[in-house]
């Protein structure tokens, strides 16, 4: 499995910022372990909630790619006003995966 | 206290309970509402409308810190500093609580606004969001900010300019509620910005020579090479390395970035083509001199009250050039005119304008109403009051009218 994070808009939105990539296989078991645990608790997520979304300015938005070792792909979206406690769990795990590569 | 446990019986006078309401002390608050609650039994249901209205809308923006310990779910957050309470020992939660103290400040004393929505709203605002959480946000109702990844960024607070940029986009949803797409939301971004600016200009006692017109100068880590996240004097000379990029705001109509209205599009570029206005603005208030939160921030103010949520650049350019001249002279409708020409938008002549007006008694005949009034020496704060009832009925005109409008 293979999982892509990217973020876009947010305050300083002409910032492009570079995509985050983690492949499972490369990753010691529990990591790996880990990483299958978070992608399935945001893939039972409930539906955004768009009302939300109306009236934020300046949210960050992001999108996390699955791809499966089988060729399915799975893309999940969020923003900063529609984030769920098992997004940010998986953004920041990326973001600590790749630490001291921005 | 004595005032403080005159209880049920005491006729306290309504401006004197009015400032035991606000009292610093609980004791004084808790008794004056006992006795206002008591009282307008007696007094009858008037009484009662009179302080209803003034109970629902606490009268100063009261501001109120929290701390989400690099949570994301803002009920978690614990209450790090209040109105009445003490300094906190974070600096982040100061620096949040002093900048919308001075925001707030700025929009009462220069545009007699009294606080986001016009009536007191609280100041909330949260800071320590996420972890390494790169970024600043309104989410409709409050103020989010980051401590930044370290890398990139460091914490958002270190900005007066852009606390002030999040708490404008309160204030531009309550007033044109500017839609956020395309130009309506590039001239969303762009009013964030200029009163950004604006709020930190007037704090450093900055003339228009002196300020830097740069948004967000002190959230880069010190190892980054750029300037800030954006310039309203010089659109996309922000910033350029390889890290992430080259600053990419237009300053021209000419170089228009036309952007998909998706997340990913930035919603049209929403904050990429607000570089024109900002430069627009920034070329206005060069030509006058001096402050800028005078003259050139009060057109702009006054713009923004008459605007709708599709306002596009060329109605914009031509509101603040109409208000130029109703409020000030010919001289500022000149120099309006040529900043927005400079950046490839002429502003539709005194024809245009007035057609609106015979169309609509539109938007644009109850800014020169505010304005003309304005420009007399009247109370600004009545006037709004004024302004937003015109307002509204011009926006009932406004959908009987749509068909017609259509049809032309
Ligand atoms: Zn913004």
């Amino acid at each position: 499995m293979k999982v892509t994070l990217t973020r876009y808009g947010g305050l300083a939105g002409g910032i492009s910022w570079p995509a985050r990539s983690v492949k499972s296989d490369a990753l010691p078991g529990p990591a790996a372990a880990e990483l299958e645990h978070l992608v399935a608790a945001i893939r039972s997520e409930a539906p955004l909630e768009a009302k939300r979304e109306d009236r934020a300015r300046d949210s960050m938005g992001y999108t996390v790619t699955i791809e499966e070792d089988g060729g399915r792909t799975t893309v999940v979206k969020r923003s900063d006003a529609t984030m769920s406690q098992k997004f940010a769990s998986l953004i920041q795990w990326l973001d600590g995966a790749s630490k001291g590569s921005p | 206290m004595c005032h403080a446990r005159c209880g049920l019986n005491c006729i306290v006078p309504p401006h004197l309970l009015r400032k035991l309401l606000e009292s610093r002390e609980r004791d004084v608050r808790e008794s004056a509402m006992n006795t206002l609650l008591a009282t307008t039994q007696l007094r009858g249901e008037r009484f009662v409308r009179s302080f209803a209205g003034f109970l629902a809308t606490p009268a100063s923006g009261r501001r109120t810190m929290h701390d989400c310990q690099h949570s994301t779910y803002l009920p978690f957050a614990v209450v790090a500093r209040t109105e009445d309470g003490a300094e906190s020992d974070d600096h982040a939660v100061n620096r949040a609580f002093d900048g919308l103290g001075h925001t707030r400040r700025f929009y009462q004393e220069v545009l007699n606004r009294n606080s986001i929505d016009g009536r007191g709203m609280r100041l909330d605002a949260y800071v320590h969001y996420g972890v390494r959480f790169t970024n600043a946000f309104w989410n409709g109702e409050e103020m989010i900010f980051g401590d930044g990844d370290d890398i990139i960024f460091t914490d958002f607070t270190k900005s007066l300019d852009v606390i002030a940029h999040e708490l404008a986009h309160g204030v531009t949803q309550h007033t044109a509620n500017l839609e956020y797409h395309n130009q309506p939301g590039a001239l969303n971004e762009s009013i964030s910005d200029v009163f950004g600016s604006l709020v930190k200009q007037w704090m450093l006692e900055q003339t228009v020579e002196e300020a830097d017109w740069l948004i967000g100068s002190d959230i880069f880590t010190p190892g980054i090479e750029a300037d800030a996240i954006r310039s309203l004097k010089a659109p996309g000379k922000a910033y350029d390395n390889e890290m992430f990029g080259r600053d990419p705001q237009p300053d021209h109509m000419s170089r228009y970035v036309v952007l998909p209205d998706t997340d990913e599009g930035d919603h049209g570029g929403v904050h990429i083509n607000s570089g024109i206005p900002n430069r627009a603005f920034y070329l206005f208030a060069a030509a006058m001199g001096g402050c800028a939160w005078e003259a050139p921030g009060r057109i702009w103010y006054n713009a923004l009250l008459a605007s709708n949520p599709s306002t596009q650049f060329q109605e914009f350019a031509d509101t603040t050039h109409m208000l130029a001249g109703q409020m000030y002279s010919a001289e500022e409708q000149q120099a309006v005119a040529e900043a927005w020409r400079e950046v490839g938008i002429t502003v539709s002549g005194i024809a245009a304008v007035s057609r609106r007006v015979a169309m609509g008694k539109g938007r644009m005949a109850a800014a020169s109403r505010v304005a003309e009034i304005a420009r007399n020496g009247g109370n600004v704060s009545v006037l709004s009051k004024q302004y937003d009832a015109l307002a509204a009925r011009v926006r009932a005109l406004e959908s009987g009218l749509t068909p017609v409008k259509q049809k032309v």
